[in-house]
């Protein structure tokens, strides 16, 4: 017999013993029964094994690259994305009622009519954009709320509108109470209607944000594929030991190249993933996390300013609007001595107890472990109690019916509104970039991974067919 | 089905706090009711006026003094101290205004609709007041020493008629027991938007609400005072009744609802509404009230 090239072998195979296959004793028992008969048998069923093994590595080892590399993808061109359109949707609608309403309220209080170019043309811009992200947002995994919330906003937007330009009219008329209350109507249909269901799609699309986080940085599938790769590994090596004692070969060709294939397809597996988790996990903890925390701070911030422009609209001496100031200010921090000591009426606790900035949004974002956003939330964390207490001031004032002095002080708060505000947005984009480029970053990662995978696991089952079946055809 | 007193932030704050059925404001809902209970609907069921009555001595009920939001700010401010003041006998040539000092009364220590909508009134002329006092329905009355506080509609009329110099605010629905004896007072001509000096009655209140039936919104929240032109009287509004979209059972909203469309139908008939010197309400307002009541589940 000719030797093949898939023999690195020394000598022939003792192949009269083995290749009858007769079983050892005289009798044959039932396992012997089950299992191939002869060596001829046993290497066809062997490759039979492999070819399984390299087949199921390829499947399984291709699936989990595609897993993690398409919800990383996601995670990095869609879903952020999506969640940032809607928070910016509920901050272009925030920014319009504030900027109409304030501008209603200064010029009908100076009775020059009835609202500056510079105040339309912002509203109006907010109101586009605001169309344009919602427009732009999908509906993570068919959620009926999120139909609900689209078709809330889609149907009380030009409501809205409408219900600020009937002010504008009757502003321009001079019938100012008429002005005044169609303005109330207007910010009620923003804060009742409106930014509440903004504020659903935000919270939907970041759950989504969340999921596929989670499903980018799991190890279960990853550990799956290596457990097959191992399977497939201890395979090859029992195989080779098999057949090196019947040839008293060392190496099989076939079989050699079948585990160097394997385990370079496993070895970029687990490198690509490696990196990649790592990419993620500094995306999410120090981007998606203060990202989340930072947004949602920033929506708080646009109901606190909004909630002391309505109360000095509505004028009634009711405190639902200071305790849900009080709420909200609690939530977004940075610290118990950020509010004045009757801020509020309440006495609702701190998240987290006395003296510590965990467990508040600003502090939250600002432990997040990402250095350049900390930086950004410095003028957060140091102007916020000076905002906070010109608030309550502005409270206070209404709750003594100083309507004047409490628009006025309303007014005199914008100055530090817009430090706060700015700062949080500043320090959201950095989050925000930082996510992007971690997230990016992450799924690129994979590269070619899954071809590669699949090429080798094609290759295992070939070189290791092929190895065996020269081994095979000795015995013909 | 039993009714009760109290003023308009009692009737809001009651059905609010679910204490009453159906609560009675002259006063809209304000941002922060809604906030507090968003199920609250305020839906219009007549439409009143508020008069400013007056107990000048020598005056007689005939000859209706004429006055300005601007002049009853600056009485309400302690500027206009005297009912001869120049400004008032500028107005109302032929009158024998006295030298009485003007008391000025005003509701306290509650909320009132009947103060927001005359706060209302002296905000859109005067901007001193506007920008010192402002309106709604409980203000920082100006500290004058002759200035009197009183409790409700029934003890505003009652004292101003025992108060010489007095100038006040109810609605109209107590201006027959004000204008009758013991208390014999006057009744003021306003000045409306068109610069015209008016009485609340069927034709000017029914001219004010019609400047405003076209923008009256879904949730019929709109305050109607000093509308542009014509002869309409410059302080109508509409009675609220003051319910929440969700009844304990579908028995009582029925109910609820049964009475209520009465109300803005049948039980808005000028026999009906007119007996308190209210008007019914425009047809489109009866729409959108009616639409209100099909909310009350």
């Amino acid at each position: 017999m000719a030797r093949t090239a898939s023999d690195a072998t020394l000598a022939r195979p003792e192949a009269g013993r083995h290749a009858t296959g007769r079983p050892r004793s005289g009798r044959p028992g039932l396992a012997s029964m089950a299992v191939p008969q002869g060596t001829p048998a046993t290497i066809q069923a062997l490759i039979a094994l492999l070819i399984v093994l390299a087949v199921a590595w390829g499947a399984i080892g291709a699936w989990a690259v595609d897993q993690h590399s398409s919800a990383a993808s996601s995670l990095a061109h869609s879903d952020e994305p999506y969640s940032s359109d809607a928070q910016q949707l509920y901050l272009a609608i925030a920014d319009a009622d504030v900027t109409i309403t304030t501008s209603f309220l200064h010029d009908s209080s100076t009775q020059t009519p009835p609202s500056s170019l510079a105040a339309r043309q912002r509203f109006n811009h907010d109101l586009i954009a605001a169309s344009g992200y919602l427009a732009d947002l999908r509906n993570p995994g068919g959620n009926p709320q999120f139909t609900q919330a689209v078709a809330t906003l889609a149907g009380g937007m030009p409501d809205y509108y409408r219900d600020v330009q009937t002010a504008q009219t009757e502003y321009v008329q001079g019938i100012t109470p008429a002005g005044d209350s169609a303005m109330e109507v207007a910010s009620e249909d923003a804060h009742l209607t409106l930014l509440p269901a903004a504020k659903e799609l935000y919270q939907l699309e970041n759950n989504a944000v969340m999921a596929s986080s989670s499903q980018a940085t799991s190890l279960t599938t990853v550990i799956v594929a290596f457990i097959v790769a191992i399977i497939a590994a201890i395979a090859l090596f029992l195989v080779q030991r098999w057949l090196g004692r019947r040839t008293h070969r060392v190496f099989n060709v076939g079989l050699v190249v079948a585990s160097a294939a394997l385990l370079v397809s496993a070895l970029s597996l687990a490198v690509a993933f490696v990196g990649a988790r790592s990419d993620l996990n500094t995306a999410i903890g120090q981007g998606a996390h203060p990202a989340e925390s930072l947004a949602q701070a920033s929506i708080d911030v646009q109901q606190i300013r909004g909630d002391s422009i309505l109360n000095v609209i509505a004028r009634s001496g009711d405190s639902s609007l200071s305790e849900d100031s009080c709420s909200l200010a609690l939530e977004v921090g940075p610290s118990p001595t950020s509010l004045p000591a009757d801020f509020c009426s309440k006495g609702l606790p701190w998240p987290s107890g006395p003296g510590s900035l965990s467990g508040t949004l600003l502090g939250n974002a600002s432990s997040a472990g990402n250095a350049q956003v900390t930086a950004d939330l410095q003028t957060a964390i140091s102007r916020a109690p000076a905002w906070y207490t010109t608030n309550a001031a502005d409270y206070a004032l209404g709750d003594k019916y100083l309507y004047p002095s409490e628009q006025a002080n309303v007014f005199n708060a914008a100055t530090n509104f817009t430090v706060v505000e700015n700062s949080v947005d500043n320090a959201l984009k950095t989050a925000q970039l930082t996510f992007s480029t971690q997230a990016n970053a992450g799924a690129n990662a994979f590269g070619p991974v899954e071809a590669i995978v699949i090429i080798a696991a094609v290759i295992m089952g070939l070189a290791a067919a092929w190895g065996l079946s020269a081994r095979l055809g000795e015995y013909r | 089905m039993k009714t009760g007193g109290g003023g308009s932030t009692q009737g809001i704050d009651d059905a609010s706090d679910g204490k009453v059925d159906i609560g009675a404001s002259d006063a809209y809902l304000s941002s922060g009711d809604v906030l507090k209970n968003p199920t609250l609907l305020n839906i219009p069921l007549a439409i009143s006026a508020q008069a400013v009555i007056y107990n000048v001595p020598g005056v007689s009920q005939d000859e209706h003094i004429k006055l300005t939001s601007t002049i009853l700010a600056e009485m309400y401010s302690g500027t206009i101290t005297k009912w001869n003041d120049p400004q008032i006998k500028a107005l109302n040539g032929g009158v024998p205004l006295p030298s009485t000092p003007v008391v000025p009364l005003h509701r306290a220590p509650k909320g009132s609709g009947d103060t927001f909508i005359f706060t209302s009134y002296l905000s859109t002329q005067d901007q001193t007041w506007n920008n010192a006092v402002g309106y709604g329905t409980q203000v920082a009355w100006p500290d004058i020493a002759t200035a009197v506080a009183v409790p409700d509609s029934v003890t505003m009329y009652q004292k101003c008629g025992t108060t010489p110099g007095c100038v006040g605010y109810d609605g109209v629905s107590y201006l027959a027991a004000a204008q009758a004896a013991p208390y014999n007072l006057g009744e003021a001509m306003l000045q409306n938007g068109g610069g015209h000096f008016t009485l609340p009655n069927a034709e000017s209140i029914q001219a004010e609400v019609n400047k405003f039936v076209a923008i009256t919104p879904a949730n019929e929240t709109i305050a109607m005072i000093f509308g542009p032109g014509g002869d309409g009287y410059p302080i109508v509004n509409y009675e609220y009744a003051i319910v929440s979209t969700r009844q304990p059972s579908a028995a009582q909203a029925k109910a609820i609802r049964a009475f209520l469309d009465w109300v803005v139908t049948d039980g808005n008939a000028m026999s009906i509404v007119g007996q308190v010197n209210f008007q019914p309400l425009p047809s489109d307002i009866q729409t959108l009230s009616k639409q209100q009541i099909a909310r009350i589940q």
